[in-house]
């Protein structure tokens, strides 16, 4: 690995600071930030570890109407938490499936959503959730919904020296079945080939977000009654573009299992509207 | 711009104060900076787990967390699961079900089993399944690997009737007499470096 | 004793931390070692400059070429033809070109990458077709296979098997079943990447390596350094996972030549990547065809296989040759015909791997005989049991006859299996066999001591690499001298100590070994009947020594008792040395028969999704012909992991190649293998015990038997499931669901 200062700042405005100067990242969980350090692919002179910053937690609140999940939060701790299991189940699912055991015990939520990886496993229940980015920068703190924070395979709207210091979920007004599916290699842990979340009301609005079949996760939404589903559904899923060069699955099956998953999504997350509505 | 940085680390229940490289893993600096060499190096990228710890009472990899991240924190490496020599019942019970072959990933599926049944005292083989998926095991000693973490969770060492293969090797195998149990020595053979 | 499940020999210092390999080993003064490649598989290599990397501060020393004796001394076990470091080209993905030795393995890492390589990538064969196109380059050099008029080919060898009139069979054939099968590039996989260190030692050379074939090694370097052998000290701690990947040499050369140059130990310890891009195994397309009677009997087999080899023969061509001489199967077939081919190919050089050539041809013979059921109508179990050799049964003209009663292993896995029972709609079974042949020479020699007390000291060459040879050895001694058997101390691992032993491969140590175990004891035990004659006054004749205790008549003595009296005031012990031999038979295709079968047969109950094409093993049975068990736990522990690294080829595992021949999928993140989560849903294994085989108590080896036909099992119950037949490997998914796409409706 290639030498790098390190730097542990205590203050929020001493990271914005340092991550301000140009080639630095930001260590939080390191899980995926270790590994291209070690292979080179990234090479920056200063590393920012935020796990000292006394502004940013690893805690799970609920403040006001919505749900604060602390940019220190890791996998672990948000699928075991029993308002994101009973409230957003997808985001507790998609958690739960982001690497092994070792993994989830360092991975942060605000990692996985800053490397922006089209196969991120959370972004697609965040979608869902029309969760919002919370970053501090040098011109102050600023609300991002998050089908505005991705842009592309690793590229998001976090301007220099923005720093995420947490990810809110407004909480649900009304009834809500919402699940996460995934497609893999293997059962065992892997880099989802189809990733994707889906969420209903009891107005029939129907909120479906994908990954891993394009540059960047894909938020769809259908009003109840938009049309007979197979044709709803087409219509949500035509945005999917996979890459005809990724060496995990080819476009075709790709396309096809978005199809799979999102119905057998649709099923689940209706039927988890039907049991919340007869509690 | 790299200098080396003092770091203060709990480490098998004793606080040890180095210095790190910031670009070295608490996998280096274990294997190298305090000779720990019984937590493994393999693929680096956190999917084979040869390499857990436990980082404040958590199965980390420690190939993906930086040694300086570790600082003022509580690390147990397989090395700290034995007390005064008596091994821990989790390390019984991998002997007794012959979960270790090569055993080269048995460090870190120590270190997972730990940390699960500290979390989870009496898992099911579901749970057991996911608790360990992040550490392979080539040799594929899973069953009796998993046979270990159940033996354990038991608290007996009886053998596992929970498995249809216990059963299987159970109906031709007698088990042995008390006098077999005892590990075949296994002192250091041929492994001093030449004078 | 004898089948119980003492703990494991040195299971204590794999559950602590204790146990040292390669890697872990401390050495005064060492320097580290990283290798140089290029970003391509077939290059020519131009100028190597390493002036940047040698101002790194604490580099000592870049390794190139012209570092090295002119010619560029070149080794392998069929033929020497691999480099110390690459020549001109580079060969494959992953070749080194040079290596840096630095006081700290960071200064290593960033001059590796600090050397400055001219290459130009150049056409790379990585496919068998290309390989077999004469239009390919080539990519051997025919200098290196001087008067082989396959020089000018990239056919490393072609191998002919078969007895029979096979015009006849095909004459008398009512039903012929066609079909070829491909079985992809897997790796070892081992979780101990490979690791090498050497050192100056006196006015000779000491070298470390986590290897199966310590005393192979020392040859290999007493011959390139042009020292006597017992100036080469090899040490071999015991390896973390070998799996046939730590047979031979690969950088042992290397760090040698890098250490007697540098007059300091040296060490390399190879990344995750780096295994992949040394170690594999052979990617294989095969057609059978097969005529069958009506009755479901064979008339005849006619097999063509090729192997596509890497780019230096390493063992691969034995490994093409041992696997299709018996690519038969176990069956009585009047005629055969084989054809086998080890194509040469820019791709890591091939090596073995558990099953030695066997998977390749087994996943083409056993689906071959899946679809012949279904064709003939007769049963998959049925048309094999009526197939199968009897003991006894000449199957193999020339060879070993038949060694076991093999019904019994296919019945029992039947029986587990419930063959026959109803299955609900979604879920299929497969069976199938596998047969592999053991080793076909050997040659041993183990010393026993027994010591004042009554312990014992075991001297074995084996590399106990998670087999569990020290155990084995351990409990044989045990109970020959009356030991408890944690009394038994087995060193193995250093060539200056140990007697030599021919290598660890073929699932040979607890047989070959384990008889010169055998032997030493017995030795030990003719010397205590003098002791305890002389002792008692009595005629040598009289004396009984056996399992662990000396009798005369009636009376019993222990023996320690008859130690303490015997040796007397000066102390002493009382030292056997066992030798175990199998001959070479020049006259033989192989060099020699087989010395066992290994037999197993694998059963497995799938269930598929049929929107998605997951395959899930919902029960998976494995019954092995072991001969005799020497430790319950241990046959377990063999027959299960081979089973479960079987379905790693099976189901998900291969090497992606791009077009210029470099590895996609180098490392752990995109080559996956088998995790707790990937277990079928229940495993149940079974030893078949008839105390036929030719080892200690009637064992057999059996390390390798139930890796062998999990692939057709699964396949054909996939097919059992879904109707749809698949002819290539992995079983992923996706390759599933196309199948399943293109399924014709029932």
């Amino acid at each position: 690995m290639r030498p790098f200062r390190y730097e542990r700042p205590d203050r929020l405005a001493d990271a914005v600071a340092l991550l301000g100067e140009g080639s630095a990242r930001v260590l939080a969980g390191g899980t995926d930030l270790v590994i291209r350090l070690r292979d080179g692919s990234l090479r920056p002179e200063v590393v920012v570890d935020v796990k000292r910053i006394a502004e940013i937690d690893d805690g799970i609140h609920e403040v006001d109407d919505r749900i604060v999940i602390g940019a220190r939060a890791v996998m672990t701790d948000i699928a075991a938490h029993p308002r994101i299991r009973a409230d957003f189940p997808a985001l507790a699912e998609a958690a739960l499936v982001v690497g092994s055991v070792q993994i989830r015990n360092r991975a942060t939520l605000a990692g996985n959503v800053c490397n922006a990886s089209p196969a991120a496993d959370t972004a697609p229940a965040l979608l869902v959730y029309d969760a919002v980015v919370v970053a501090t920068g040098p011109d102050g703190e600023r609300r991002i919904p998050i089908d505005a924070f991705f842009v592309r395979s690793g590229v998001t709207t976090l301007g220099p020296g923005e720093l995420v210091t947490a990810i809110e979920l407004p909480l649900p007004t009304q009834p809500r079945g919402s699940v996460h599916q995934r497609r893999t290699r293997r059962r065992g842990h892997d880099l989802a080939s189809v990733t994707l979340a889906c969420a209903i009301t009891p107005d029939g609005t129907t909120r479906l977000a994908y990954g891993s079949v394009g540059p960047r996760p894909v938020l769809a939404t259908a009003a109840g009654h938009a049309g007979p589903v197979g044709e709803v559904l087409e219509r949500m899923l035509a945005a999917a573009a996979p890459s005809p060069t990724s060496l995990r699955a080819s476009p075709e099956y790709r396309l096809a299992m978005l199809r799979v998953h999102a119905e057998r999504a649709l099923d689940t997350a209706r039927r988890r509207l039907a049991e919340q509505a007869a509690q | 711009m790299s200098d080396p940085l003092r770091i203060e680390v709990r480490v098998n229940g004793r606080t040890r104060a180095f210095e790190v490289r910031p670009h070295h893993t608490l996998l280096d600096s274990l294997r190298d900076d305090l000779g720990l060499t019984g937590t493994k190096a393999c693929c680096l990228v956190g999917e084979c787990g040869a390499c857990t710890v436990l980082l404040n009472g958590r199965s980390v990899d420690a190939c993906l967390v930086l040694a300086v991240e570790a600082d003022g924190g509580d690390v147990v490496t397989v090395e700290g699961l034995a007390v005064d020599g008596q091994l821990s019942a989790l390390q019984a019970a991998f002997l007794e079900t012959g979960a270790a072959q090569c055993g080269f990933c048995i460090p870190g599926q120590l270190m997972a089993a730990h940390a699960l049944l500290a979390t989870t005292p009496d898992p099911d083989r579901a749970g057991i399944e996911e608790g360990l998926a992040g550490n392979y095991c080539r040799c594929a000693g899973y069953e009796q690997i998993i046979e270990a973490v159940q033996l354990a969770a038991r608290g007996t060492t009886g053998p596992s009737d929970a498995h249809p293969a216990a059963d299987a090797h159970s109906a031709r195998a007698a088990h042995p007499d008390a006098a077999d149990r005892p590990d075949v020595a296994d002192r250091p053979d041929a492994q001093v470096a030449p004078q | 004793m004898i089948g119980g499940s003492p703990w494991r020999g040195g299971g204590r210092s794999r559950v602590t931390g204790a146990q040292a390999y390669v890697a872990d080993l401390r050495f005064e003064d060492l320097l580290h070692v990283k290798l140089v490649t290029v970003d391509a598989a077939r290059a020519r290599i131009g100028r190597i400059d390493p002036a940047r990397a040698l101002a790194v501060p604490d580099v000592r020393l870049v390794m190139t070429p012209a570092e090295l004796p002119d010619p560029m001394p070149r080794f392998g076990p069929q033929l020497r033809d691999r480099p110390v470091l690459a020549v001109g080209e580079t060969a494959y993905h992953g070749e080194p070109v040079a290596a840096v030795a630095a006081e700290t393995i960071d200064a290593a890492e960033e001059a590796a990458g600090l050397v400055h390589v001219d290459f130009e990538p150049l056409p790379a064969v990585t496919t068998i077709a290309a390989a077999l196109d004469p239009s390919s380059p080539l990519v051997q050099d025919p200098a290196l296979r001087p008067g082989d008029a396959l020089a000018q080919t990239n056919v490393l060898r072609e191998h002919r098997f078969g007895w029979g009139d096979l015009a006849a069979g095909e004459r008398e054939a009512e039903v012929v079943v066609d079909g070829t099968w491909s079985f992809p590039m897997v790796t070892q996989f081992a979780i101990e990447p490979h690791a090498f260190v050497a050192a100056p030692d006196g006015d000779g050379i000491a070298v470390w390596s986590a290897i199966q074939h310590p005393y192979w090694l020392q040859r290999v370097l007493a011959s390139m350094l042009e020292l006597p052998l017992s100036k080469v000290r090899v040490f071999a701690p015991d390896p973390g996972g070998g799996f046939g990947g730590k047979q031979h040499a690969k950088y042992e050369p290397l760090v040698a030549f890098m250490a007697l140059r540098l007059g300091r130990p040296v060490r390399l310890v190879l990344t995750l990547e780096e295994t992949f891009q040394a170690v594999r195994r052979a990617a294989a397309d095969v057609r059978v065809r097969s005529g069958f009677r009506r009755d479901g009997t064979i008339v005849f087999r006619d097999i063509e296989a090729n192997y596509l080899v890497g780019a230096y023969a390493d063992i691969a061509d034995r490994v093409v040759a041992k696997g299709s001489y018996t690519s038969n199967g176990p069956y009585r077939t009047p005629a055969v015909r084989i054809v086998a081919r080890s194509l040469l190919s820019n791709t890591v050089p091939s090596t073995a791997f558990r099953g030695f050539g066997n998977p390749q041809q087994i996943w083409a013979v056993e689906s071959n005989m899946d679809e012949a059921a279904r064709r003939l109508g007769i049963d998959p179990v049925e048309l094999r049991l009526r197939n199968l050799a009897r003991r006894g049964d000449a199957f193999l003209p020339g060879d070993l006859p038949a060694d076991g009663v093999w019904a019994d292993t296919v019945r029992a896995a039947a029986r587990r299996i419930g063959w026959g029972s109803p299955l609900p709609a979604g879920r299929g079974r497969g069976l199938a066999v596998g047969l592999k042949e053991g080793p076909t020479t050997g040659l041993s020699y183990a010393t026993v001591r027994l010591l004042a007390d009554g312990s014992v000291v075991v001297h074995a060459g084996t590399s106990d690499m998670g087999q569990g040879a020290r155990t084995i050895y351990a409990q044989i001694a045990a109970h020959e001298l009356g030991a408890p058997v944690d009394w038994v101390t087995v060193v193995m691992g250093d060539t200056a100590v140990v007697p030599y032993d021919q290598q660890t491969s073929a699932s040979r140590s607890s047989v070959l070994m384990g008889n010169a175990v055998l032997a030493a004891c017995r030795q030990v035990q003719a010397r205590l009947r003098t002791m305890a004659a002389a002792l008692e006054g009595v005629d040598e004749a009289d004396v009984v020594v056996d399992g662990g205790e000396v009798r005369l008549g009636d009376r019993r003595l222990e023996i320690a008792d008859v130690l303490t009296r015997g040796l007397g005031r000066l102390g002493g012990e009382l030292i056997g040395v066992g030798e175990m031999r199998k001959e070479a038979q020049p006259e033989h295709p192989l060099g020699g028969t087989a010395a066992f079968y290994e037999f197993n047969c694998t059963a497995v109950e799938v269930s598929v999704d049929i929107d998605t094409g997951d395959v899930t093993v919902e029960r998976h049975v494995t019954v092995s012909d072991v001969g005799r068990v020497l430790h319950a736990g241990q046959v377990r522990g063999q027959d299960e992991g081979a089973a479960v690294m079987g379905l790693g080829h099976t189901l998900m595992e291969h090497y992606v190649w791009d077009e210029a021949g470099r590895i996609r999928n180098l490392g752990a993140i995109d080559y996956k293998i088998p995790t707790t989560m990937d277990l079928p849903r229940s495993m149940e294994s079974e030893a078949i015990e008839h105390a036929d085989g030719p080892g200690p108590y009637g064992a057999k080896g059996m390390s390798e038997g139930a890796l062998l036909c999990v692939a057709p099992a699964v396949a054909a119950a996939v097919r059992d499931a879904t109707g749809a037949v698949i002819r290539d490997l992995p079983l992923t998914p996706e390759r599933v669901w196309r199948a399943l796409q293109d399924r014709t409706p029932v």
